[in-house]
C-alpha cells in the first residue's frame, strides 16, 4: 500500500505550525529540518524513522526524549483550597456544571457533569468555585519555571501539560527513572496529582499523558505499538472529526495509522497526518521553549480583609521566599522591590523597599520590610498584596574568608546604611566626595555611599592621600601646608546657602556684633560656563564671641543694593 | 556581705575608675588627640576609646572640628591594629548625625579625613538622632559617631555609651552649655570657649582623671 505518486500540495498549509515560526527550537530539530525538507510537502511515502539526527563530521547529538507532565487535576489544584469539600463547576451551554470535584465531595456522591444546582441538593455543606483559566495559566507557568532546574527546555502544552525535553539532562541526573521520581516528588510536594510519560516525539509523549499511560518509551521503534490502542480522545481532535471516524469503525490511534495514507489527508487534513507523523517520531516537531519572565511578579489574596500587620507581614515573608527562589534560579539579584497593597474601596498602597547591596535574603528584606512597615499607614484593611521585583542584575559572587570575618564587616556597613534609610529615607543618608573645582559651593557633592564604590574610585586628592599615608601620625596642618602651597584655609563648617550680613555704618559687615576681618582677601571669581559665575573676596573674619567666620564681599553690583556681605562657613 | 559587695560592683550605675585609667590597658584605650598639651590631661593620653564623649560649647565654630580632626583623620584612614584580634582592622567609618550645617569636604580633605569613610545622615526628628545613632554606635562599623542633639539626656546617654561599647565604637555628643547641669554617663565631657589665643578646653569629668582647664589647646592660626 505504499503509493507512489507524487504528493499534491497542501491545501490548508496555513494551519502546519511553521518550523521557522518557532525561533527558539532546539539546535537537533532545526538540524533535522534541514535533513527533511519535507515539511512543506507532504510525503505519502513514510518519512524515514530516525533516532538518531547525524550532523556534520559523524558527531552524534544526544537524542530527544520529552517528559509531558499532565495535571488532569489542575483547575481544582489551582484554587489552593484544602479542607472542605469543594468543587470546581463551569458554565456549559449556559447551565453551570460541575466540572471537577475533590476528593471528600466524590466520596459525597458529586460527579462531573452534575448540575450545580443537583449538587448542592445532594451537599448543601458543598464549596462551589467558578473555573480560572487565568489562575490556570498562572500556575502552569509558576511550574514551568520551577520545572527549570530539570532541563533547559520547558514547553507549555495548554491548557494543563507541561513539556519536558530530559533527553539532554539524564547526565546530570542519572537516569530516566530517577529524574522522572524527582519531579514527580517535587509536583506531589506542591500539591499536585501529575501524570507523567516520556516519548522520544513530544506529541507521543502529550498523547501519552493525556491518556494517564504513565509509560516511557525510549526507542522510536516501539511508538507505534504503545501509540497504538490510545482511544482517539487524546488526540483532542474536534467532535466532528472524532464522530465521522468513529462513524468508520477507527476508535483508536493504531486504526488511524493503518488507512491509506492519501485518503486520510484528503478527508481529515493533512494536518492531522502530519500530526501522526511527528508523533510517530518520522518528523521534527519543535516546540517553542518556555522563558520565564526576568522579572519577580507574584500575589497573594487574603481570605478576608486584614489589618493585622503580623499577619501582613508573614504573608510578605511568604512572598519574599518565593522571590529568593525565583532570583536563586535564575542566577539574579535586585535592588529594589515593590509592595502592592490592595483594599477594597480606596487605590492600592504602594511601597518601594530598597537596599544598598543587592542578593538580599529574604530574612533581610524581611527586617527592610518591618522597618518602612512600621511608619506605614495604611488606610484600609487589606485584600491583596503583590510583590514585584525591580530589574535583576547578574548575581555577583564574593568569596568568603575562611579565617578572618574580614568580609562580614563590609557587608554589614551596607546592613547599617539599608536600615538608617529604610526609616530616614534615601535621601537622608549619604557619603560626600570632592569636585574638582574653584567655586566653594561646587566644589564637593554627595555621594552614594555604598561598599562596591568603596576602594574602587581613586581618592579626589590622590596626590595628598598618597602623602598622607606616608606619614602614619597624624599631621597638623601647617606641614600639609608646607607640601602644597596651593591649599588655602577652608572652614568645617558651611553653610547650606551664604547667609546675608547687615552692615554697620562704615559699611563693615557685622554678625552678632562687629566682625574683624583677620585674613585674606582670596579673590574667587568666574564661572561663566555654566551661567553660574561669581565674583567674591572672601575674609576671614572673627567675631566678638571668638568664632572665625569665612565671609565674602560680593564685588557684583547689585541693582537694588542688596547686603554685599555674606557669611559662608564657619570655621568649626 | 562579699555579696553585697560584688553586687553593688556589678550595678551599672557604679563605674570604676580602675577599668578605665591607669595600667598599660588603659593607655591602650585611648585616642592621642593629636594635641599635646590637651593629651597630657587626659586618662590614657587621649580621647577614651569605645566610649561617650561629650562636648559643650556656646556657638558653633569654638573650634570643636578642629579638636577632633587629628583623632578622626587616623581613625578613618589608618589600618589600626585591633587589640583584641591582633588583626587587620579595616579603616573605620566615620558617622555624622544630624550635624547643624554641611561639614565641607575640601577642608575635611586638608584634614587628612578619608573621604570615603564618611557617612552624613539627616534625620528628620531630633529622637531619630538618637536612633541612627545608636545603631551606627552599636553596628560595628563606625570607627566615631558624632551626634548633634539638643534632647540627649542621661538616659540616652547611658545607651549611647552602652552601644559604643557593644560596638567598639566612638560616641561624640556635642552638647549645648546649658547641659552642664544635667548629669551624664560619658566617659568624658568637657566644655569649649574662645579664647584670646585660641580654644580653651575645661575637662568637666574624666574617668580616672581630673577636671581642669587647659588654655590655648589649638592655636587660632590653625585650620
Amino acid at each position: 500500500m505504499v503509493p507512489t505518486d507524487k504528493l499534491p500540495a497542501v491545501r490548508d498549509a496555513g494551519r502546519i505550525p511553521s518550523v521557522t515560526e518557532s525561533r527558539r527550537s532546539l539546535k537537533s530539530t532545526a538540524a533535522a529540518v534541514k535533513a527533511h525538507p519535507a515539511q512543506q510537502s507532504l510525503s505519502l511515502t513514510p518519512p524515514p524513522e530516525s533516532s538518531k539526527v547525524t550532523l556534520h563530521a559523524g558527531r552524534t547529538r544526544v537524542r530527544q526524549l520529552w517528559l509531558c507532565i499532565h495535571l488532569p487535576r489542575l483547575p481544582l489544584e489551582a484554587l489552593n483550597a484544602r479542607g472542605a469539600a469543594i468543587a470546581v463547576f463551569e458554565n456549559q451551554q449556559g447551565n453551570p456544571r460541575v466540572l471537577l470535584p475533590d476528593f471528600k465531595a466524590e466520596r459525597l456522591g458529586i460527579k462531573p457533569g452534575l448540575s450545580v444546582n443537583a449538587a448542592l441538593a445532594l451537599v448543601p455543606k458543598l464549596e462551589l468555585a467558578e473555573r480560572s483559566p487565568e489562575k490556570e495559566s498562572r500556575v502552569l507557568e509558576r511550574l514551568a519555571a520551577w520545572a527549570e532546574r530539570f532541563t533547559s527546555m520547558v514547553s507549555i502544552e495548554a491548557p494543563d501539560l507541561l513539556l519536558l525535553e530530559i533527553g539532554g539532562s539524564l547526565q546530570l541526573f542519572g537516569d530516566i527513572e530517577t529524574l522522572r521520581q524527582q519531579i514527580e516528588s517535587g509536583l506531589a510536594e506542591q500539591g499536585f496529582s501529575p501524570s507523567a510519560a516520556i516519548a522520544p516525539a513530544a506529541l507521543a509523549s502529550v498523547w501519552l499523558a493525556r491518556a494517564g499511560r504513565q509509560v516511557c518509551i525510549e526507542d522510536t521503534k516501539n511508538l507505534a505499538g504503545t501509540l497504538g490502542p490510545l482511544p482517539l480522545y487524546c488526540l483532542e481532535w474536534p467532535e466532528s472529526v472524532r464522530e465521522s471516524l468513529h462513524g468508520m469503525g477507527i476508535y483508536c490511534i493504531g486504526d488511524c495509522l493503518r488507512l491509506p495514507r492519501q485518503g486520510f489527508a484528503r478527508r481529515f487534513g493533512a494536518a492531522r497526518l502530519l500530526q501522526l507523523d511527528r508523533a510517530l517520531g518520522r518528523l521534527p516537531d519543535p516546540r517553542k521553549s518556555y522563558r520565564a519572565p526576568e522579572r519577580f511578579c507574584e500575589e497573594y489574596e487574603l481570605s478576608e480583609e486584614q489589618s493585622d500587620s503580623e499577619l501582613l507581614l508573614k504573608v510578605g515573608r511568604q512572598l519574599l521566599s518565593n522571590l529568593e527562589r525565583f532570583l536563586t534560579t535564575r542566577q539574579l539579584e535586585v535592588r529594589h522591590v515593590q509592595f502592592s497593597f490592595f483594599h477594597l474601596r480606596s487605590a492600592a498602597t504602594h511601597l518601594t523597599v530598597g537596599c544598598m547591596q543587592a542578593g538580599r535574603t529574604t530574612e533581610q528584606w524581611l527586617e527592610l520590610l518591618a522597618i518602612r512597615f512600621e511608619r506605614l499607614a495604611l488606610p484600609e484593611p487589606v485584600i491583596a498584596i503583590r510583590l514585584r521585583s525591580g530589574a535583576g542584575q547578574a548575581l555577583q559572587a564574593v568569596a568568603g574568608t575562611l579565617f578572618h570575618a574580614n568580609g562580614r564587616q563590609s557587608a554589614s556597613i551596607t546592613h547599617l546604611l539599608e536600615r538608617l534609610s529604610a526609616r530616614m529615607g534615601d535621601e537622608s543618608v549619604h557619603g560626600v566626595t570632592t569636585v574638582a573645582e574653584h567655586r566653594p559651593h561646587y566644589a564637593w557633592s554627595t555621594a552614594e555611599t555604598t561598599a562596591e564604590t568603596k576602594g574602587s574610585r581613586l581618592p579626589p586628592c590622590a596626590a595628598m592621600q598618597n602623602h598622607w599615608h606616608a606619614h602614619q601620625s597624624p599631621l597638623l596642618l601647617a606641614d600639609i601646608r608646607r607640601t602644597n602651597s596651593l591649599l588655602l584655609r577652608r572652614p568645617l563648617w558651611m553653610l547650606p546657602e551664604p547667609l546675608p550680613l547687615a552692615t554697620d555704618e562704615s559699611g563693615k559687615p557685622t554678625y552678632t556684633g562687629p566682625l574683624k576681618l583677620v585674613n585674606g582677601p582670596e579673590r574667587l571669581e568666574t564661572g561663566w560656563w555654566d551661567g553660574h559665575g561669581i565674583a567674591r573676596d572672601y575674609f576671614v573674619a572673627v567675631n566678638a564671641k571668638g568664632v572665625h567666620l569665612w565671609i565674602y564681599r560680593n564685588r557684583k553690583r547689585s541693582r537694588n543694593k542688596e547686603a554685599t556681605w555674606y557669611l559662608h562657613g564657619i570655621f568649626g | 556581705m562579699n555579696d553585697a559587695l560584688e553586687n553593688l560592683l556589678r550595678n551599672p550605675r557604679v563605674w570604676q575608675g580602675i577599668q578605665q585609667a591607669g595600667g598599660p590597658e588603659g593607655l591602650a584605650t585611648a585616642y592621642p588627640t593629636g594635641y599635646a598639651s590637651l593629651d597630657r590631661h587626659l586618662p590614657g593620653g587621649g580621647w577614651p576609646r569605645y566610649a561617650l564623649t561629650e562636648i559643650l560649647l556656646e556657638h558653633y565654630g569654638t573650634g570643636e572640628l578642629k579638636l577632633l580632626m587629628p583623632a578622626l583623620a587616623r581613625l578613618s584612614n589608618a589600618d589600626e591594629i585591633d587589640p583584641q584580634s591582633g588583626g587587620d582592622r579595616e579603616a573605620g567609618w566615620i558617622a555624622w548625625i544630624a550635624p547643624p550645617f554641611q561639614p565641607y569636604p575640601p577642608a575635611l580633605l586638608q584634614w587628612g579625613i578619608n573621604l570615603q569613610h564618611m557617612l552624613i545622615v539627616h534625620p528628620r526628628q531630633d529622637i531619630e538622632a538618637l536612633w541612627a545613632a545608636e545603631q551606627a554606635l552599636s553596628s560595628g562599623n563606625c570607627a566615631a559617631v558624632l551626634v548633634w542633639s539638643d534632647v540627649l539626656d542621661e538616659k540616652t546617654s547611658r545607651r549611647l555609651q552602652l552601644a559604643a561599647e557593644k560596638g567598639q565604637s566612638w560616641a561624640i555628643a556635642f552638647r549645648p552649655l546649658k547641659a552642664l547641669l544635667q548629669s551624664s554617663a560619658a566617659a568624658l565631657r568637657i566644655e569649649l570657649t574662645a579664647g584670646e589665643q585660641g580654644t580653651d578646653v575645661r575637662i568637666l569629668k574624666s574617668r580616672g582623671g581630673r577636671p581642669v582647664s587647659v588654655p590655648d589647646v589649638i592655636h587660632n592660626d590653625a585650620g
